[in-house]
């Protein structure tokens, strides 16, 4: 796999932010958080009738985005902060380049900027290490 | 609310620990839900260290809420993850969990709004060999400009 520096990963899309899949996530996590199954929950703030994707749903867009690109078990550092949410039906778009690539031990590890966006609007930004395969590969 | 005192405490708190083995069907509905399809071989997704180590350290999103007087809906939020992965995490494999609280910080804006920021940092080990390191920072909203 040849990488360079300023390469774009492939872009990974979440179509229809699924409030199914929020509450299978609220099972599987444990979380008491109304904000992500109980649409009336978020009336205070201005969301009535809608839930807001839990924070590790919208990193794992990005995630998958990079095991697609660079295999499954590819990632090795993940550093991000979060914007503002993301509500069920919303589309969502992951993407990411490449900063820079460096040896490290029998590996090449890709630095890169990955971001998660709503229209234009990055709501995920940070930076994702990346072991990418041999280059002859 | 918490006094400034009490948050700053928190720093130092330490989990029970424990341990955590990621089963397949909880890997399996967690990639679901992340739209992809299922993790090949027993790879857990990446995205299972948020829930494994927190569960794995002993504690719970609930009490997490609890140790940082979350006030209701709206009143927390995530900040940011580093997460750090030495080895691939694999289902079936009975990984020690430790951790606790790392960083509590309390701001306060121009307009009087007060945030308190937490962190935790938990990790993961196969025996000796460290697997897998979390830390997150979540902040709690405490009154409204």
């Amino acid at each position: 796999m040849i990488v360079n520096v300023g390469d774009s990963i492939p872009a990974w899309s979440m179509d229809h932010v699924d409030p199914a899949r929020m509450r299978t996530m609220a099972a599987i996590l444990r979380d008491p958080y109304p904000v992500h199954w109980d649409r009336s929950a978020n009336a205070a703030f201005g969301l009535e009738g809608r839930v807001i994707n839990q924070g590790p749903l919208n990193l794992s867009y990005i995630v998958n985005m990079l095991l697609e690109w660079a295999g499954p078990s590819c990632v090795r550092r993940l550093t991000v902060a979060f914007g503002r949410p993301v509500l069920d039906g919303e589309h969502v778009v992951a993407g990411g380049t490449v900063t820079s690539v460096e040896a490290h031990g029998d590996e090449r590890w890709a630095f890169c900027d990955v971001w998660l966006d709503r229209e234009g609007e990055h709501v995920v930004t940070g930076t994702a290490v990346v072991a990418i395969p041999p280059a002859d590969s | 609310m918490l006094t400034e005192g009490e948050l700053l405490a928190l720093v130092g708190h330490r989990f029970p620990g424990g341990h955590y083995r990621i089963a397949h069907w909880e890997n399996w509905l967690l990639a679901n839900c992340t739209g992809r399809d299922p993790m090949p071989g027993d790879l857990a997704h990446p995205v299972v260290m948020f829930h494994a180590p927190i569960l794995g350290a002993g504690t719970s999103i609930s009490e997490l809420f609890v140790l940082g007087q979350a006030a209701g809906a709206g009143s927390v939020g995530l900040e940011s993850y580093d997460w750090e992965y030495f080895r691939p995490l694999r289902e079936d494999i009975d990984y020690a969990v430790d951790g606790g609280i790392v960083e509590a910080e309390r701001t306060t804006s121009e307009t009087g709004a007060i945030v308190d920021r937490v962190a935790f940092r938990i990790e993961f080990r196969e025996g000796e060999a460290l697997v897998a390191r979390v830390t997150n920072r979540w902040k709690f909203r405490r009154t409204a400009a």
